[in-house]
């Protein structure tokens, strides 16, 4: 197999690529999910999950950015797939640091990230394997030529993956017996997320019934998960293999399998699903679209028939909640300079923000860490806690947060009419604006934008429009 | 509606008392509109200008509005009445009441018996200037603007024109109501208070509406039923 490079024809991937129409398939999240395991496992990007990443606290988002970044890098045009490889980078770029036992990891390492890829293609395989319509040779080869032609997008070239199928199988034994260890982001997914996974935006409003499906959902996930890993990892890692968990695992692949094959192509469609589970996604009317509002109808009624809770409850959130679900994005109980970077990632991959605007608004929220840092972290260890925040963020003068209300205003404002009309809005915030407008009514002026973001981010003010933003 | 503040200063209650009376009309009114074939029936609850009222009567009659909303959407939806809330601009409008009118227009989406439009925080005005900026901000050309597009650019743009419309306790006055709709609408004045209509109230009305001769300029035009309003 030749080697692949970035630069060639408009559409690499070619009209009838495998990897595109997998990605498009509702059971790749499956893969996804097992590939995830496993690179977690890498002690580079362990430490670089566990000290960064929001998809604990987030991991709807977190899947949603994920399913739309997939599809910009097999995007047919060359544009596309050139900006958000460029994109990717400079996301990477910003994440690298040093665990608490002081080794040091970066988002960059070239290794790592050829690992993601192979992790990704090998699962792919496996989803295969199991749902009963294992790869041939060539089919094989040609999606594995397909994954080496992602790395190449975004490495610049696929050296770090060996060049044919047969030397591959023996990297990835090489790197499952020797270079993967039972990392603590592999313990966080298979016992944390899975057992905490949080309400998806089409459920938030259900705490009981979401709780009560995940009581059961989550630890099956997790069993299904382990019992798709490579024998020697699980012995390794000491994963536990449950009764009946193999049995399993293989009947949820089949039924994928079956499903696609059996089910009308847009039943088991990525975007049906995405739809599905939020609200806000935008793509109107696919076959779960009936589901959808029909389960909406019944929450309605539900909300309707429940006794009226306390409206101040509802109007004031407490501190604790907002502190949680909307400061501390990596969940780890502190606010620290990870938490703002990923709010500045989440609004960057929004917007699909260039270079310059997303250096303009890193730049902002570091201004507020530096902020944040001098004011209120009183025992100087580097992150503020709940209690620190709580104490005295009323007290902070805010120009922090005024320089990136100012920056997020620019970069919505596309325009450049110093005003945000209803389509900038929906795309900052995937809703449409209606209530949450002050006055005026044909869209936020910046003093008026400001003035809100500085409110609801210093915890004075709840607003429904932000909550979907950051929470 | 209106009639609610001088329903209770005749009983020597306070102003809240007459909206709270308001209720069974309303209830009234849906069914007796719904019993007599009515399929479009518009209620204005609350306009643009009812925010300069006292904020206590405001706050009483968010309350309100809430309180019937939960009470009888089970009710409306069973019926088959299709629910929305026409205007719903204001950011005074307190987050669990906008909720659950969200979820009343949610629930009630896919009925329909009959289409009950509450006009709440609206203004005839207001639409058509939110229809004029749709139109800019659709690039329509101005020679392609007609009555036709215009309608098409207004709130729930499905809503035919108004047949009929009734407002209570003799007062006289548009009052900026679905100014575009009512163009070549009937208009009735019964005298009694709006705690006090009932469905005989509407059977009057309809009465003398059927008596009326329709001709919208025209000569031998004859008359049709569609529509209805109640103010």
């Amino acid at each position: 197999m030749n080697q692949t490079t970035a630069e060639e024809t408009v559409d690499v991937f070619g009209p009838d690529s495998m990897l595109r129409r997998l990605v498009n398939e509702a059971r790749w999240s499956l893969a996804v999910a097992r590939a995830t395991v496993l690179e977690a496992a890498h002690p580079q990007i362990g430490m670089a999950l566990i000290g960064n990443s929001t998809f604990v606290t987030h991991p709807w988002r977190r899947l949603r950015n994920t399913v739309v970044s997939t599809q910009r890098m097999l995007d047919p045009d060359r544009h596309v797939r050139g900006r958000e490889a460029a994109r990717l980078n400079r996301l990477h770029a910003r994440i690298s640091g040093t665990d608490p036992h002081g080794r040091r990891y970066d988002a960059m390492d070239a290794e790592a990230r050829a690992w993601v890829v192979a992790t990704l293609f090998e699962s792919a395989v496996t989803m295969y394997r199991l749902s009963g319509e294992s790869l041939d040779g060539p089919a094989m080869e040609r999606l594995y030529a397909e994954f080496r032609t992602v790395l190449a997008l975004i490495e610049g070239d696929s050296d770090r993956l060996p060049a044919t199928l047969r030397e591959f199988w023996d990297y990835y034994d090489d790197m499952i017996d020797h270079r993967l260890e039972n990392t603590e982001a592999v313990r966080v997914i298979l016992y944390r997320l899975f057992a905490n996974v949080p309400a998806p935006p089409l459920l938030r409003g259900h705490p009981a019934v979401w709780a009560a499906g995940r009581a059961v959902a989550g630890p099956v996930a997790a069993a299904i998960t382990i019992a798709s890993l490579p024998e020697s990892f699980c012995r390794r890692a000491a994963l536990p293999d449950l009764p009946g968990a193999r049995a399993l695992m293989h009947g949820a692949y089949l039924a994928t399998g079956l499903a696609t094959r059996l089910l009308p192509d847009g039943w088991t469609h990525v975007g049906s699903f995405m739809s599905l589970l939020d609200p806000d996604h935008a793509g109107g009317s696919g076959p779960w679209q009936n589901v959808r509002r029909r389960a909406d109808q019944a929450a309605a009624l539900l909300r309707l028939l429940s006794p009226a809770p306390d409206e101040m409850d509802q109007v004031t959130r407490s501190a604790d909640r907002f502190f949680a679900e909307v400061l501390d994005q990596t969940g780890d109980g502190y606010l620290a300079w990870p938490d703002l970077a990923a709010m500045a990632r989440e609004v960057a991959t929004r917007l699909d923000l260039g270079e310059q605007d997303e250096e303009r608004l890193y730049d902002a929220y570091a201004a507020w860490w530096r902020e944040l840092q001098t004011e209120l972290d009183t025992d100087g260890d580097g992150r503020v806690t709940r209690r620190e925040y709580a104490a005295s963020a009323a007290l902070l003068p805010g120009s922090g947060l005024i320089k990136i209300a100012d920056v997020l205003f620019d970069v919505t404002d596309v325009d450049d009419d110093q005003m945000i009309d209803a389509q900038e809005y929906r795309t900052l915030f995937r809703t449409a604006f209606h209530r949450d407008l002050t006055g005026g009514g044909d869209g936020y002026s910046r003093s008026a934008f400001v003035r809100r973001f500085v409110s609801f981010m210093s915890g004075q003010q709840h607003s429904v429009a932000y909550d979907s933003l950051l929470s | 509606m209106d009639g609610n503040g001088r329903w209770a200063a005749r009983r020597s209650l306070p102003r809240t008392a007459g909206h709270e009376a308001a209720e069974a009309a309303v209830i009234d009114t849906i069914e007796a509109a719904r019993s007599a074939g009515i399929q479009w029936l518009s209620l204005y609850a609350f306009s643009t200008e009812n925010w300069q009222r006292p904020a206590g009567e405001v706050d009483v009659l968010m309350r309100l509005v809430r309180r019937t909303i939960r009470k009888h959407a089970p009710a409306l939806h069973a019926r088959g009445v299709r629910c929305r809330f026409l205007g719903m601009a204001d950011p005074r409008i307190p987050p669990p009441l906008a909720q659950d009118i969200t979820d009343l227009t949610t629930l009630t989406s896919d009925n329909r018996r009959m289409t009950l439009t509450i006009a709440f925080d609206h203004g005839g005005r207001r639409d058509i200037v939110e229809a004029a900026r749709s139109l800019i901000r659709a690039a329509v050309p101005a020679e392609q603007v007609t009555e036709a597009t215009f309608a098409r650019h207004l709130p729930y743009s499905d809503t035919p024109d108004v047949d009929l419309v009734i407002r209570t306790s003799g007062e006289q006055r548009i009052s900026n109501f679905m100014l575009w709709q009512v163009a070549y609408a009937e208009w009735v004045f019964p005298r009694v208070l709006w705690p006090d209509f009932r469905a005989t109230h509407l059977w009057e009305c309809l009465d003398a509406y059927r008596r009326r001769q329709r001709r919208f300029g025209d000569v031998r035009r004859p008359a049709a039923t569609t529509g209805e309003g109640v103010r």
